[in-house]
């Protein structure tokens, strides 16, 4: 009851506050002007005469009158206005609008000079420094710096000051620093939970950290102010992104309904219509912007932005050249072509464009990653061999090489048939040894949670010794790049990115058994709990994940959507899906065209296949009792058998594993029944049905090194040593850097007369670089021998005697192939 | 100024080989010290080290029992060669093999453990009051005749290289210097170079000090790297020339007449392929691996005459 009474209390008194604030016009217009009521707000400053000056001004801005604005600013300028450093300031942001930057300059150096000149500025007064040194930051810490402080400033005067805070939130997200940023906007939203503008830069720093709730921030933004263009763009930005052509468009629409001013606006626009090959459109949105901006150079660096979203890599160097031909200070349009000449294998031009970068603005983050990247990248070593470049630390350029290049060339061989394309020769692909060292060549900056990528015929993914070992297959990475390749090929960079990626996990799983993703119970739960995306919303679970694992299901479900295509079609229709997008055809299109079915009707489909699919897990991983349990009984069995296990009670915990296998029978992750039963079968020296259960965890997990480490000696101790060796040639793929799994399997090669396997893995044991090197070289040179290649082996031989004239071992094997080569001759002869 | 380089180079070689000819018939004298260990592993570790340098001293070089001297932290003193680590230990070490030691011979002294201090003050944690490196200096200052392999490869050991280098000395240390102080993984891997053949890069069938050194600087990074971890040890060696000419290990050599000179006839085409190596810049690629096959097959079949003759080496 008190605390109702204190309620009633601050309520009034909240309330005789907003009566008298808004007797002062002032704050009137402000509020308005929050609320996205221009209109009101233009009218009411009118009526407010010179004290309203600056704020009509804003208003006019707010609504795409420009000319008016200035006009109103350069009056308030005259008549001395208190706010005329505002009214400077806002004459320079409208110059950089037109992309007149000498002026901006002019303007905003002046307002800072003024700002110096006063003892004793008001808010407003820091405010409009602050703005004015954001004007001149680029390239310049000291104006990052300078705005920073005066934007505490302006907010230490007047802490309700939200716009200060606003733009510390601007100028942080512009220096990439995001989590600044999102402090700055989240304590703007204590103040005031609807603002629009704080909501947008919220969006804004989620959209760079790559978070799925950007879209709904922004749609939080626009519901607090509906009229705000910049939000409006950002939703079209947003939407062009996952590929929903017409949303985005909806948007930008909207945008220029609002404020036909925006350049912002007029891009996206013309970027979507570039996209969809909407040529009319294209060339209104390019005539306004043209109009607004006589150098367009923002328009054609956003078309330039979203070609690389839609990985139109081709597209992008010209649309980027345009923009820094017509800007040659645009530092955003020069990252971008640098970026993107890097991405095609033009690491010269790139570099030169970096440099370009650099010079106007050496603290541009990513920029200065890169050219730190390209200088330690010219220690690395490139190796041509066939149709690929090779392009690795020098420690382990040639192991990688040894294996990657025969996989690679059979990868070529069979997705250059499958797809009828052939990417243009060599295909350069790069490994790095530090995951933020790939992040950077991806990105310019650190964070990147993929494994690799690939620019069409430029791939570039971790070096396996970038990760744990156990937590990626090189191999099947590798595959999966290459096959974007073809697809980006085939379909003239136009198809959709979860179908890409969709195509390249069915095609791992095609090159080999137990790669490319498969079945997990959180998948399974993901898919019986209705949490995964319909087929026609996919690009977000990419794009934008609502949860951390999102992107791994999307990932699956891609591929098992080719899956079910290709039972429903056959073989050819993901070749056709190609050739669709290549023509023109948006997704729905490709869908009816290749699959002779709506959009609607491919999500129904889809969904029904999958359960089929999964039937079995489904009706034991999720809970039929959702209201108690939440966890099903497959969950409930395993950790059953677990306690079993813990608690010494092998034989039941036995019944509870092939129980439960019963129940997931493909599931051949480490937690899983097949990998704890194999274990036990071990352990009882059942080694043919622990072979059994080992193996439904090598066929299906691409990663599982003990694993396969235990079927190689399993099989090895039955006998079966061409199993043995497919284990062991399978742990390559997960890890190449342990020794003694080359000495193994070269010694079981040659025990199988197999002499081409035995000499790659001799050759890989000397790419170690082990602590014997000439022994090393010796056995190499046995192989070769045995292998029939005589002549490599002498050679190999006189290098190491060369090198040791006294080693014995290589004495004795160069007088038993002189021996053969000469025959009668004894190797015991003196 | 290419051919200037190769003369000088193979001048060099000449020169090693001087210096390589007495140490085929050194006498070597082994004295391992280990410290306090402070905690099983440690312990663990410094006993592998030490025991893979006595018995690889015993087996492999063929050094008396008499002449290999062990003393760790909890050894009962039961014979001469055994005791504990204490200063008092360590400088009767000395004086017993000062009294068994000839011109000429090679005293090869590592040390294990922990390290503390620094320059001539540096110590390796032993049993008691700690010796400091400039005690070690004057117990290695009687041995002024001999050539002298002190190794300490405890952790902050670097400033022993300055305090103990001279002469006919090899200083190894495991760290570039006092403040390198975390644990330090040198001692199994220079053990482990010194008695095995994968350090002995030209296969000669002796591992020289350098030989050594490389093996283990090598391992001791890719220890590292293969653990993600930055390195925080960087060995150090006080005179490579030295260290090239000082070896381990290799059969005895044979008095049977027939045996020595099929050896001296071996040495001289070894020698041939060294001079061979100097011209290969010059000489055209075919010629070079004609003449270089040439030899190496003789070299081969000398030492199958050599076997036959019934000489391990």
């Amino acid at each position: 009851m008190k605390r109702l009474a204190l309620w009633g209390v601050v309520a009034l008194s909240s309330m005789s506050t907003l009566a008298m604030r808004w007797q002062d016009p002032r704050t009137e217009v402000r509020h308005l002007i929050d609320a996205g009521k221009y209109a009101d707000a233009e009218r009411v400053a009118r009526a407010g005469g010179d004290p309203l000056r600056v704020l009509l001004g804003d208003a006019l801005v707010l609504r795409g009158k420009l000319v008016e604005a200035e006009t109103e600013y350069a009056r308030a300028i005259a008549g001395r206005a208190a706010d005329r450093l505002g009214a400077d300031v806002a004459i320079g942001e409208l110059a950089e609008r037109r992309g007149d930057h000498a002026s901006a300059r002019q303007h905003a150096l002046a307002v800072v000079a003024g700002y110096r000149a006063l003892s004793k500025p008001s808010g407003a007064d820091h405010l409009a420094a602050g703005r004015a040194h954001m004007l001149l930051m680029n390239g310049s810490t000291a104006d990052a710096n300078g705005a920073l402080a005066a934007f505490d400033a302006a907010t230490a005067v007047d802490s309700t000051n939200l716009d200060a805070q606003r733009r510390t939130g601007d100028l942080f997200l512009a220096r990439h620093g995001n989590e600044d940023a999102r402090s700055s906007y989240n304590a703007v939203l204590r103040r005031a939970p609807d603002d629009a503008r704080a909501l947008l830069g919220l969006a804004r720093v989620e959209d760079y950290e790559g978070k799925g709730s950007a879209l709904a921030t922004v749609r939080r933004s626009l519901a607090a102010d509906p009229n705000l263009a910049d939000a409006l763009s950002f939703a079209a930005r947003l939407h062009l992104e996952s590929e929903r052509y017409d949303s985005a468009r909806v948007y930008a629409a909207r945008a220029l309904a609002s404020d036909s001013s925006s350049v912002d606006a007029w891009s996206l626009l013309g970027a979507t219509a570039w996209m969809t090959g909407d040529s009319a459109v294209f060339k209104r949105a390019r005539a306004a912007a043209t109009v607004l901006q006589p150098k367009p150079a923002q328009f054609y660096t956003e078309l330039a932005e979203a070609s690389i979203r839609q990985r139109r890599y081709a597209n992008v160097n010209e649309l980027a050249k345009q923009a820094v031909a017509l800007d040659s200070t645009a530092t955003h349009a020069l990252v971008v072509l640098g970026t993107n000449q890097l991405r095609l294998g033009q690491m010269t031009e790139g570099k030169a464009s970096l440099d370009r970068v650099f010079a106007l603005d050496p603290y541009d983050a990513r920029t200065k990653n890169m050219l730190d990247l390209l200088d330690q990248m010219r220690t690395y070593r490139t190796i041509d061999r066939g149709r690929f470049r090779i392009v690795a630390p020098p420690e382990e350029a040639e192991l990688l090489s040894l294996y990657i290049v025969p996989l690679l060339e059979r990868a070529f061989d069979t997705l250059a048939v499958r797809y009828s394309f052939k990417p243009t020769t060599p295909v350069r692909l790069e490994f790095f040894r530090r995951s933020a060292d790939f992040s950077v060549r991806t990105l310019g900056a650190v964070g990147l949670g993929a494994l690799g990528v690939s620019f069409g015929n430029l791939l570039a993914m971790d070096a396996p010794s970038a990760r744990e070992r156990g937590s990626f297959n090189w191999g099947s990475t590798a595959w999966h790049e290459l096959t974007h390749a073809f697809t980006l090929g085939a379909s003239d960079f136009r198809v959709p990115r979860w179908l890409s990626e969709g195509m390249s996990v069915y095609e791992e799983r095609r090159a080999q058994p137990g790669w490319g993703a498969s079945e997990t119970v959180s998948f399974v739960a993901a898919l019986g709990s209705n949490v995964l995306r319909p087929m026609s919303g996919l690009s977000d679970g990419f794009l934008r994940p609502r949860f951390p694992e999102e992107t791994q299901f999307s990932y699956y479900q891609a591929s098992l959507f080719c899956d079910m295509a290709v039972q429903l079609k056959g073989e050819k229709v993901l070749s056709a899906m190609l050739v669709a997008y290549r023509d023109g055809f948006d997704t729905p299109q490709v869908f009816q065209r290749t699959l002779g079915l709506t959009s609607a009707q491919v999500d129904a489909q889809f969904d029904q296949w999958m359960r089929a699919k999964f039937a079995i897990p489904l009706r034991t991983v999720v809970s039929s009792d959702t209201t108690k349990k939440r966890v099903g009984e497959f969950q409930t069995t395993m950790q059953r058998a677990m306690s079993q296990l813990e608690g010494g009670k092998k034989d039941s915990a036995r019944v509870s594993l092939e129980r439960a296998l019963a129940m997931f029978p493909e599931y051949a992750g480490t937690d899983g029944a097949a990998w704890f039963l194999a274990l036990m079968q071990r352990d009882r020296a059942d080694t043919a049905a622990a072979i059994r259960s080992v193996s439904i965890v090598t066929t299906r997990n691409e990663v599982a090194w003990d694993a396969n480490l235990l079927e190689a000696n399993l099989r090895e101790k039955t006998g079966d040593v061409a199993g043995a060796m497919l284990a062991l040639q399978r742990l390559l793929w997960i890890s190449p850097y342990d020794p003694q799994i080359h000495v193994r399997l070269a010694q079981l090669a040659t025990s199988r007369k197999d002499f081409a396997l035995a000499v790659q893995e001799r050759r890989a044991i000397i790419a170690l670089h082990p602590s014997d090197e000439l022994d090393a070289r010796v056995e190499l040179a046995k192989a070769l021998a045995a292998g029939g290649d005589m002549a490599t082996a002498r050679r190999e031989l006189l290098q190491v005697l060369e090198q040791a004239p006294s080693f014995e071992k290589a004495q004795a094997l160069l007088l038993e192939l002189r021996a053969r080569a000469t025959p009668g001759a004894s190797p015991d002869a003196p | 100024m290419r051919t200037r380089v190769a003369a000088l180079w193979f001048a060099c070689c000449v020169s090693l080989s001087g210096i390589a000819s007495p140490a085929l018939a050194q006498r070597t004298h082994v004295l391992i010290i280990e410290g306090l260990s402070g905690e099983p592993s440690y312990k663990h570790a410094f006993d592998s080290a030490a025991t893979m340098l006595r018995t690889g001293a015993k087996a492999r070089w063929n050094v008396p029992d008499s002449s290999v001297i062990v003393l760790s932290e909890d050894s009962i003193a039961t014979s001469p060669m055994r005791g504990r680590s204490t200063k008092e230990g360590v400088a009767a070490a000395f004086t017993t093999l000062s009294r068994r030691v000839q011109p000429g011979d090679v005293l090869l002294v590592v040390l294990i453990g922990h390290g503390s201090g620094e320059g001539a003050g540096s110590k390796v944690n032993l049993p008691g009051p700690d010796p400091t490196a400039a005690d070690y200096a004057a117990w290695i200052s009687g041995f002024s005749r001999e050539t002298v392999v002190f190794v300490n490869t405890a952790s902050g050991s670097g400033d022993f290289l300055s305090v103990l280098s001279g002469t006919g000395r090899v200083i190894v240390t495991s760290t570039k210097s006092a403040m390198e102080r975390n644990e330090s993984v040198f001692a199994q891997y220079f053990a482990a170079g010194l008695t095995s053949d994968a350090a002995d890069a030209d296969k000669d069938g002796r591992v020289s000090v350098l030989e050594a050194f490389r093996f283990a600087t090598r391992e001791v990074a890719r220890a590292y790297e293969s653990t993600k971890r930055m390195q925080t040890e960087h060995a150090q060696l006080s005179d490579s020339l030295l260290a090239r000419a000082v070896a381990f290990g290799g059969a005895a050599s044979s008095t049977d007449p027939r045996v020595v000179a099929l050896v001296a006839e071996r040495q001289a085409l070894e020698a041939e392929v060294a001079a061979l190596r100097v011209r290969k810049a010059s000489m055209d690629v075919a010629a070079y691996e004609k003449e270089l096959e040439r030899l190496v097959i003789a070299i081969a079949e000398k030492t199958q005459a050599i076997k036959a003759a019934g000489s391990g080496k």
